[in-house]
């Protein structure tokens, strides 16, 4: 893949996880994270710029220009999509009074979002994330782990699960359960 | 400006309202892409009309919003619970450009379909095998997510769609399911979709 695709894959992904980050923050009222959204914003903004540029120099020196329309396009696209992310949480980091009705419709939707801590003894602890395959056994994709005052957002398959971590979690509700059993050690992982 | 008439009603609550909108962004964003990859005019549309579909939501929201706020605690309230349904539309929006870009003649993206695969989450499709035990079952009863990590977003019956099919749908043979998720968890699901391996029902 060229350095040009390799960074909107990236910005992609960025905006998706902003996206996921910005709901939890929300539900959990946190303004670390909601923090954390506004720098992958940033990082969006001068990413977005780099692009543009690049994606205009290739087209000076006689690119295809369709190409550039479309690199740019969407661009702008993911670009629209990290705003909204951080319009979200610019509500948490507003302080504005949450209402009631907004834990209550973000608990209702489709994708919900969960926390769960990793107790000493889970089959989880040691494992990487890409050993575990979390999200294809219990549907559950980590988006952050707490591990003592620090976060790491986005953890990647190579991020070590150790005891202790707390990892906040998006999927369907019935992969919930499984999830945080999972973390505490009720639940064994299957051979 | 519409007239008061032609904003259609939505009989939701505000709870409802934001629950869909939120939803249906997160559903359009995974068929926008849908739509780049395998170069559906089909999805592409389904998004453009879910796009007005959104808009409706947004004043329907708002006008609840404004009629349910009586002292100045609500109002600073509900204009966090506004502003989240605006990014909520705000990402429709996104997805509504994005599909845009189907249009382009698939030649001159040549680049946009191999490079979405390569995403985190990304969106692929297979079909269901007679011998698959998945068939008949739905997708509630499978727990499809849950069990593989991957989200069934649009279902193809023949030469009918089902976007963003319902926990009652029942899964068919030969359905071709688009579904988003990561690699590993594709790789899961072909193995049952495929019929290689018995999809593990829980015992009762």
């Amino acid at each position: 893949m060229q350095e040009l695709e390799k960074m909107l894959l990236e910005l992609k992904d960025t905006s998706e996880l902003m996206i996921d980050l910005a709901y939890s923050s929300l539900l959990y009222n946190n303004n670390e994270i909601a923090e954390e959204v506004m720098l992958l914003e940033a990082m969006m903004d001068e990413k977005g710029d780099e692009i543009q540029e690049m994606v205009m120099e290739e087209a000076s020196q006689g690119g295809d220009i369709m190409r550039s329309i479309v690199v740019l396009r969407l661009q702008m696209a993911m670009e629209e999509i990290a705003d909204a992310a951080a319009s979200i949480a610019d509500v948490v980091i507003r302080g504005i009074p949450q209402h009631p009705v907004l834990q209550l419709s973000l608990r209702d939707s489709d994708v919900v979002i969960c926390r769960a801590i990793v107790l000493p003894g889970s089959d989880l602890v040691g494992k990487t994330l890409g050993e575990v395959k979390l999200s294809s056994i219990s549907g559950m994709f980590a988006i952050a782990i707490k591990r003592g005052k620090k976060y790491i957002f986005g953890p990647d398959k190579n991020t070590r699960i150790e005891e202790g971590d707390v990892i906040i979690a998006r999927g369907p509700e019935e992969g919930e359960e499984y999830f945080v059993d999972l973390a505490s050690g009720k639940e064994r992982l299957d051979e | 400006m519409k007239d008061a008439d032609e904003i259609p009603f939505i009989d939701l609550s505000v709870r409802e309202i934001l629950t869909e909108m939120k939803d249906t962004s997160e559903v359009m964003v995974d068929l926008a892409y849908a739509a780049l990859m395998f170069d559906s005019e089909d999805i592409a549309h389904e998004v453009s009309e879910l796009e007005e579909k959104m808009d409706n939501l947004n004043y329907a929201i708002k006008i609840k919003a404004l009629l349910a706020a009586r002292t100045r605690e609500d109002a600073i309230q509900l204009s966090g619970l506004l502003q989240v349904a605006a990014a909520a539309e705000a990402i429709s929006n996104a997805a509504g450009d994005l599909v845009k870009l189907q249009s382009v003649d698939i030649e001159r993206r040549p680049f946009l379909s191999f490079m979405l695969r390569e995403s985190e989450e990304t969106i692929r499709m297979t079909t269901l095998s007679e011998n698959s035990d998945m068939v008949n079952h739905t997708i509630d009863e499978l727990a499809v997510e849950a069990e593989t990590g991957m989200r069934i977003i649009a279902i193809r019956r023949r030469q009918r769609w089902i976007y963003d099919p319902e926990p009652e749908t029942k899964l068919k043979a030969r359905d071709t399911l688009i579904v988003r998720g990561t690699k590993d968890g594709y790789e899961r699901l072909t193995e049952f979709t495929s019929g290689r391996k018995p999809w593990p029902f829980e015992e009762v």
